[in-house]
């Protein structure tokens, strides 16, 4: 019986076996210096958050684990930290439902008028996120249905820019899945909602995953949008983290990045359980 | 193309056609207009304690520290005294969020201003309740000075001095005069001021007009003076500058005297050199939006009170050395260590712009200081 | 047994093309929901953003006043500081495009030649960590290590190597750093796929025929990653000129780009009208890299998509 960690049919026919010798020194070295920039930052604000001082100098004081005590006790944070999970997971939800089913329309049917259409859904990628944010707080206040100021407002804004990506990583999945396993199915005797979810889906779920963390990870970092749909009750995170930047920095902000770092690493080795990593596709945008 | 209108002559708007539609679902073709205004005049308040059943007030204020202490010493016990919740919002610009909704559909119920943005406001609808409408339902207003009321639109209820914050162990000699910022000393990047719509920035600027070119509405002397002050490091908020001084990446930054002392207290090798050339003054004003519910209208009157009364001003005064404007408020040690005395001419020789005249530049002014930051 | 290939062939006749569409699956209609959904919530309050642009500027007015006019638009044009700022943003995009390519290629390459699953989950997790973090607090890592006081000035003023500390926030090249620290998982994440479904055989086949390491990378793997490349780029490009938040912070409101523009116009300054007519000009620009893109995906990709 298929499960999701393999497939009927390898998508990539008989890979022979790379090993990282075969990367080429400058390729290696590339990389990691990639790795350096994107992780450099990062260690600092772990760093900070572990700090015993209340300012980061190098080199740092010494370590303690007091900001992460406050974090965990503070209302404030706690409830940012708290109501940014449970705002990313409503919006990952919404986003990889929306976006799987355009996805499947779009890579799989050709008709005119496509491409228009992916530019479509992209476009709330291209918009500046604070005109977004504007857009919708002053459309939701015009028009009175009491979407201001409210948590399926915020969830509205969150989608719309989680979407894009949901749309791309199932597209790129459904396009190096070949599409003549379903049709044999369908040959066969299989009507097309059967064919579908047992072969086609099962083959794009890693698709599917990957959108979903992305609609998660997106959302969960999400500022640009938020900042004028969120209210002192609804303030996820990086509302949060802003507003007290602002007027005066604390460790307890760093000790907040520290949680929602974990929180990706969480999220990114229950998902290698349940997902093959190579099955993982990229994001296709056209 | 004819402007649409309405019955009453005034431009139509989607706000005007949906709520329109309702009435006329509702009610008949009541103009709202006389609706909300005879609401908004229902409420009064006579200074005691009342049960607001759970209701909600939003406040605009400032965050951080502010906002901890703020609630410490004034909304934790008033929540508890009128059974009411407070939504604090602390995501600077108001602005925006009033224009976007409009008087009717006021974001705040009581909202605490630096007087540029206020005037804005106020100047972009009838969002706020005038100075008698609070001065009769606010016991508090009456001790307060005259020039508390000065403004116009709202209830000033503290303010403070500005002044140049600087390094004691980076900077030598010490800055002397306003001029000092222009030392070469301060040079690549040391001197720090704000974005431009920070209040501190606009009153860095219009004293730099005054000092530089004779009259505070030079505005082509005070261009000339930020471009000379080049390179600078700019800030959005005072805290920022706080963090930016004491991580010397700033030697020399334009404050107000509050933030400076408060640092001093914490150990920083930091003093504050106020203006003398010029004393403009930073005023914190608080408004009380017209048309808020009602029930949440009285609870801004009764907060309104609390803020004005002796008690909390001597509480500002001692942490953020903040200046009082209620007569019968006393002095706290480190304020008064520091010459300020509790009179009726307190405010004399502080300056305040003519506001109305800036607004009205704007416009020239932000779009010229901006390309002079970025160059 | 007719190959999807095949099938594609067959349905050279439109009206062919439109009974598969119509008949073969009645899937077409998942579309719906989320059509619907970005019609309402997207298309609708940003047009009526964008309908404001072409009216009469007025401080403080949010709703239409139906009284057209080109002048925020004029304005835009002829006032220096704007349509600077807009090339400002394009080439700052196009510059960080350029190096997160540069950067990310080597990264995603060796991700993608990742065959051990632990190591693969481990060096994903890294990526989507630097992803996770905010931006905001990564602004304040980013200050600490490369402010005049910071780690890195420090460090080499203390070595001896340099007299003044380098500029290395609060200007362009800080709103470079940090944009590519920002995008660099984006450009990553999309060329992994694309270099893994290359067949190794292509290259093994370069290779026996003589060709250097090289030279295979760039005539084979290169060229046929292309539509990673491209996704990636448009994504880095997209990104970056919409953002708001890293030129304010690392740019210390000094790199004027047009996000920035439209933020203080609309919520500073209150011209609605003006904010939303910087915002048509940038959405458009915007729009204009989309076609450029999907026209030269298209060319590339040789019609396999």
């Amino acid at each position: 019986m298929a499960s999701l960690t393999d497939t009927a049919v390898p998508s990539v026919p008989s890979p022979r076996r790379w090993s990282e010798r075969n990367v080429s020194l400058t390729i290696q070295i590339g990389a990691w210096i990639g790795f350096v920039i994107l992780l450099l930052p990062v260690f600092i604000v772990v760093l900070a958050g572990l700090n015993s001082g209340e300012y980061l100098t190098f080199p740092p004081e010494g370590l303690s684990l007091r900001w992460v005590v406050e974090f965990l006790t503070s209302e404030t944070w706690m409830g940012a930290y708290l109501f940014s999970l449970l705002l990313a997971l409503i919006t990952m939800a919404v986003s990889t439902v929306l976006g799987t089913m355009a996805a499947i329309v779009l890579a799989r049917y050709r008709f005119p008028g496509r491409d228009l259409l992916r530019a479509y859904f992209l476009s709330p990628l291209i918009l500046p996120g604070v005109v977004l944010g504007l857009a919708l707080y002053v459309f939701f206040v015009t028009t009175n249905l009491g979407l201001a100021r409210t948590l399926t407002g915020l969830v509205i804004g969150h989608v719309l820019v989680t979407c894009p990506y949901v749309i791309g990583t199932v597209s790129a999945a459904l396009v190096s899945f070949d599409q003549s396993l379903e049709e044999a199915a369908r040959s066969l005797g299989a009507d097309a909602w059967t064919a579908f979810r047992r072969i086609t889906l099962p083959n794009i779920s890693a698709g599917m995953m990957a959108g979903a963390i992305f609609a998660f990870i997106v959302s969960f970092g999400q500022f640009d949008v938020s900042l004028f749909l969120s209210t002192p009750d609804l303030t996820p995170l990086p509302i949060a983290l802003y507003i007290s930047l602002r007027y005066t920095f604390e460790p307890t902000a760093a000790a907040a990045g520290i949680f929602a770092i974990l929180l990706v690493i969480v999220s990114m080795l229950l998902t290698a359980r349940l997902v093959n990593m190579r099955k993982f596709g990229g994001i296709k945008f056209s | 193309m004819k402007k649409l209108q309405d019955k009453l002559g005034r431009p139509l708007s989607r706000r005007s056609l949906l709520k329109t539609g309702a009435a006329l679902g509702a009610a008949g073709s009541l103009p709202l207009f006389n609706i909300n205004h005879v609401w908004s005049q229902d409420v009064m308040y006579d200074g005691g304690v009342f049960d607001a059943e759970g209701a909600t007030l939003n406040i605009g204020e400032w965050g951080g520290f502010w906002e901890e202490f703020v609630n410490k010493n004034l909304l934790d016990q008033f929540k508890k005294d009128f059974n009411c919740n407070i939504s604090y919002d602390s995501s600077w610009p108001w602005f925006p969020k009033f224009v976007a909704g409009g008087p009717k559909n006021p974001v705040y119920d009581i909202t605490n201003w630096n007087l540029p943005e206020m005037f804005k406001t106020a100047g972009a609808g009838d969002y706020f309740l005038t100075k008698d409408e609070i001065i009769a339902n606010v016991p508090n207003a009456k001790d307060c000075w005259d020039f508390a009321f000065e403004n116009g639109v709202g209830v000033t209820w503290g303010f403070g001095q500005y002044c140049y914050a600087y390094r004691t162990d980076l900077a030598d000699p010490h800055p002397t005069n306003f001029k000092s910022f222009w030392d070469d000393q301060y040079g690549g990047g040391k001197r720090g001021t704000y974005i431009t719509s920070n209040t501190l920035q606009m009153i860095f600027f219009l004293t730099a007009s005054h000092v530089f070119g004779g009259d505070y509405k030079n505005l082509d002397a005070g261009y000339e003076a930020m471009r000379s002050a080049m390179p600078m490091k700019i800030s959005d908020f005072t805290g920022n500058m706080q963090t930016l001084i004491e991580r010397g990446e700033v030697v020399i930054g334009v404050q107000w005297e509050g933030e400076v002392y408060n640092q001093i207290d914490k150990g920083v090798p930091i003093a504050a050199m106020v203006w003398e050339e010029k004393k403009p003054i930073l005023t914190q004003t608080k408004t009380i939006s017209r048309y808020a519910d009602p029930v949440a209208k009285k609870l801004a009157f009764a907060l309104m009170n609390r803020t004005l009364s002796p008690e909390y001003a001597a509480e500002f005064g001692k942490t953020f050395y903040m200046r009082p404007t209620n007569k019968t408020a006393p002095i706290p040690d480190n304020l008064a260590s520091k010459g300020v005395t509790n009179t009726a001419d307190a405010t004399n020789g502080m300056w305040i712009p003519d506001w109305h005249w800036y607004l009205e530049n704007e416009d020239d002014v932000v779009e010229t200081v901006n390309e002079i930051f970025a160059g | 047994m007719s190959t999807a290939a095949d099938e594609r062939t067959h349905l050279d006749s439109r009206g062919h093309r439109l009974r598969v569409f119509l008949g073969g699956s009645k899937v077409y209609w998942l579309i719906l929901p989320a059509f619907v959904f970005f019609l309402i919530f997207f298309i609708v309050p940003v047009l009526s953003l964008f309908l404001i642009s072409i009216d009469k500027p007025v401080a403080g007015v949010v709703d239409p006043q139906w009284d057209f006019t080109a002048k925020n638009f004029i304005r835009f044009f002829t006032r220096a500081t704007y349509y600077e700022a807009a090339v400002r943003s394009i080439g700052l995009a196009t510059l960080v495009a350029i190096i997160t390519l540069a950067i990310g290629y080597p990264l995603a390459y060796l991700i993608a030649k990742t065959e051990n699953p632990g190591r693969n989950t481990f060096y994903m997790i890294l990526v989507l960590c630097a992803m996770q973090l905010d931006m905001v607090i990564r602004l304040y890592g980013l200050m600490v290590l490369m402010g005049d006081n910071g780690l890195i000035n420090r460090s080499l003023i203390d070595a001896g190597w340099i007299e003044a500390p380098l500029p290395l926030m609060y200007n362009f090249a800080g709103v470079v750093i940090g944009l590519v620290q920002f995008t660099l998982p984006f450009m990553v994440l999309s060329l992994i796929g694309v270099i893994r479904s290359i067949h190794p055989s292509l290259e093994e086949a370069a290779r026996s025929l003589g060709a250097t390491r090289r030279v295979a990378f760039w005539r084979i793997i290169f060229p046929l990653s292309m539509p990673g490349v491209l996704a990636g780029s448009l994504l880095v490009f997209a990104i970056s000129i919409s953002s708001y938040v890293v030129p304010a912070l690392m740019g210390g409101w000094k790199v004027v780009v047009m996000p920035i523009h439209i933020y203080q116009q609309i919520a500073e300054l209150g011209k609605w009208q003006f904010g939303s007519a910087i915002a048509v000009v940038l959405f458009c620009t915007s729009v204009v890299a989309v076609v450029v893109y999907q026209r030269y995906a298209a060319v590339s990709a040789g019609g396999r998509t």
